[in-house]
């Protein structure tokens, strides 16, 4: 007799999914599956609209990392205009984006990561959150918060609002930045490193504890996927991809977002909303792969900042190859924060920071274009077609939750083969499943959330729908 | 950052796209406006609470918290003192409410507004739309004097008479 157990929703993600563990008749978990339960549509409700509406009308996808579909459709829309937006247009996009992925990257580790890190996967459920941290290492809530606050008062301050900002269009952005702000900025930076640096610390000194986790959190060779510059140095705003197979060796190189498609396919499944994205040429799901902190980090041969290279040439300590373990994640979500900090520091030293020439204008050139960043999850990419006339005829967006789909898939299986068994889960064995998927800090559909406190339940379901066992927090 | 001690911060919630919900940044953008000359008041509006506002909280005095209640008539308005939460058994990341707000102020900053208050103001429609239900629209008035004599006495101004 199979047995199904379901998580459903799963805690602490960005946006609402589930987890269901299938057992056979021995009790042994035989698949395993991550669902993302929600449909949103974007791609076909912007049809219609005019293409420089896009920008706006995108990030509205999200709450958490707005700037990313800003950007990455700016960048569409400006292959569509073929234009070349200002130097200075492209420096204040990169600061963006990158304080946005310090911001996302401090709510993943603090808010989200941090009590199963500081209090154990076993700790009460009652206590762990963030008034557990709280009680145990409020300096770390404190940092938490601090980090989370540079990021957003840097994209206040440039872009007027902290979410869905108006201020990159196609073309560059609305306003150039004040050198009042650009102090105010600057003035943050030393308090931003202090604060990544005890983060650093801490992760150190807790990362032994989670060997087991390490073991079995999706760790398994796959390729990797990500944007690098020329000189092989970390790259979120501009660049091409680089993707690696499982030993480090480039496949393809320098992928232009206009290319992407001829390169990935998308592939469906019936357990979830969001796509599987793969390589082309090794089919799928042999060509699925993952993307995001841990993926930039195998790709690369440098941050091309001095601390951050220094946290690299530690990390990639690690493994001889690529380093496999998606619990590894969190450091390197640690170590893109604070190259994200050097890099808003070298920016705001550029000395056209300030130039007011910040938006480059034109029609449509092209009928269809294509723009391709690293959010904080993962490379993005967001391609259009038009009419004559502007509006959009098609919109196609690869999100970093569809490109990590599969990994995710195959690290909730690895943890359940772990963790469940003889039929049976525990509340630890549940929530180490639940921090599989939190390690990919998966963006589901940001924007809509439960109303109030969100309720987990699991359940074990007999093949003949008899509820065996149920586990509620 | 360091933000400046500040006698009265006002924090106020609600989704501007879904009706009532949105009286809460309504009435901040008119509290704003009506101390925009003053200091010792701040006002601070967003679609939900954080765990980030906490550190705004610990440097405040006195706190207001404005928010629409779905437990309330409709455009009944009221203001209830809030106390930092003793326990709390789970905790969203994405939406944390006032008292749980002023724990955490009290636990990571040690410090947290001498006095807070929660203004609320019943809500008669939650659907999409950026109007208000006549309920509220009719109680925008009373809510306005309310939340001006409430910030006036917590900043430490004879009310307005």
């Amino acid at each position: 007799m199979s047995q199904t157990i379901t998580i459903d929703p799963v805690t602490r993600l960005e946006g609402h999914g589930k987890v269901t563990i299938q057992l056979n008749s021995k009790g042994e978990v035989e698949d395993a599956h991550f669902h993302v339960t929600q449909v949103r549509g974007f791609e076909k409700f912007s049809e219609g609209r005019p293409f420089y509406e896009m920008p706006g009308l995108m990030a509205r996808i999200c709450g958490i990392c707005p700037v990313s579909h800003l950007v990455a459709s700016a960048k569409a829309c400006e292959a569509i205009m073929s234009v070349r937006i200002p130097h200075t247009a492209a420096q204040l996009r990169r600061m963006l984006n990158l304080a946005q992925m310090v911001q996302s990257h401090a709510l993943s580790f603090f808010h989200l990561s941090s009590p199963d890190l500081l209090l154990g996967m076993d700790a009460d459920p009652a206590t762990r959150h963030i008034f557990g941290v709280a009680a145990a290492r409020p300096e770390l809530g404190r940092a938490g918060i601090g980090l989370r606050r540079f990021g957003q008062h840097i994209i206040e301050l440039l872009g007027r609002k902290r979410i869905h900002s108006g201020w990159v269009i196609p073309g560059g952005v609305t306003e150039p930045l004040s050198s009042a702000h650009r102090d105010e900025i600057l003035a943050m930076i030393p308090e931003a490193y202090a604060n990544l640096k005890l983060a650093l610390t801490a992760y150190k000194q807790i990362a032994s504890n989670f060997q087991q986790e390490i073991e079995v959190f999706a760790n398994f060779p796959s390729h990797y996927l990500g944007l690098i510059n020329e000189d092989e140095s970390i790259e979120f705003t501009d660049g091409a991809l680089r993707f690696i197979d499982p030993q480090g060796e480039i496949v393809e190189d320098d992928i232009t977002a206009n290319h992407f498609s001829e390169v990935f396919g998308e592939a469906a499944e019936s357990y979830s909303y969001t796509k599987f994205v793969y390589y082309k040429p090794l089919g799928y799901p042999q060509g699925c792969y993952r993307v995001g902190p841990l993926a930039r980090l195998n790709i690369v041969k440098q941050m091309g900042t001095p601390l951050a290279d220094k946290e690299l040439a530690e990390f990639k300590q690690i493994a001889e190859g690529p380093v496999e373990s998606s619990f590894h994640y969190h450091h390197a979500r640690l170590i893109e924060a604070l190259y994200g900090i050097e890099k808003i520091e070298r920016i705001l030293a550029d000395p056209l920071i300030l130039d007011t020439h910040v938006r480059a204008s034109a029609g449509v050139n092209r009928l269809e274009g294509a723009g391709q960043i690293e959010a904080p999850r993962g490379t993005l990419v967001h391609n259009y077609k038009v009419d004559e006339n502007g509006k959009i005829v098609w919109a196609n967006l690869v999100v970093a939750t569809g490109h990590n789909n599969r990994a995710m898939d195959r690290g909730v299986l690895q943890a359940s083969k772990a963790y469940v068994k003889d039929g049976k889960f525990t509340e630890g064995a549940l929530n180490r499943v639940e921090a599989v998927v939190r390690t990919f800090d998966p963006c589901l559909s940001c924007s809509t959330h439960a109303f109030g406190q969100m309720p987990l339940v699991l359940s074990l379901v007999s093949s003949n729908g008899e509820v065996l066992d149920r586990l509620v927090r | 950052m360091t933000a400046l001690t500040v006698r009265c911060l006002v924090l106020a919630c609600g989704n501007t796209v879904r009706g009532d919900d949105g009286v809460g940044p309504w009435l901040a953008q008119w509290a704003a406006e009506r101390f925009e000359r003053e200091p010792a008041v701040r006002v601070l509006a967003s679609h939900q609470w954080t765990p980030d506002v906490a550190e705004d909280l610990a440097q405040a005095e006195s706190a207001i918290f404005i928010d629409c209640a779905i437990d309330s008539d409709p455009g009944a308005v009221r203001v209830l003192p809030v106390a930092p939460a003793s326990s709390v058994e789970a905790l969203a990341t994405h939406h944390v409410g006032a008292p749980e707000l002023l724990a955490l102020a009290r636990d990571f900053y040690g410090a947290h507004p001498a006095q807070a208050l929660l203004l609320t103001v019943g809500a008669g429609s939650t659907t999409f739309g950026e109007t208000f239900s006549l309920a509220v629209t009719g109680a925008l008035p009373a809510a306005c004097r309310l939340l001006e004599d409430t910030i006036l006495r917590l900043a430490g101004h004879p009310a307005r008479r």
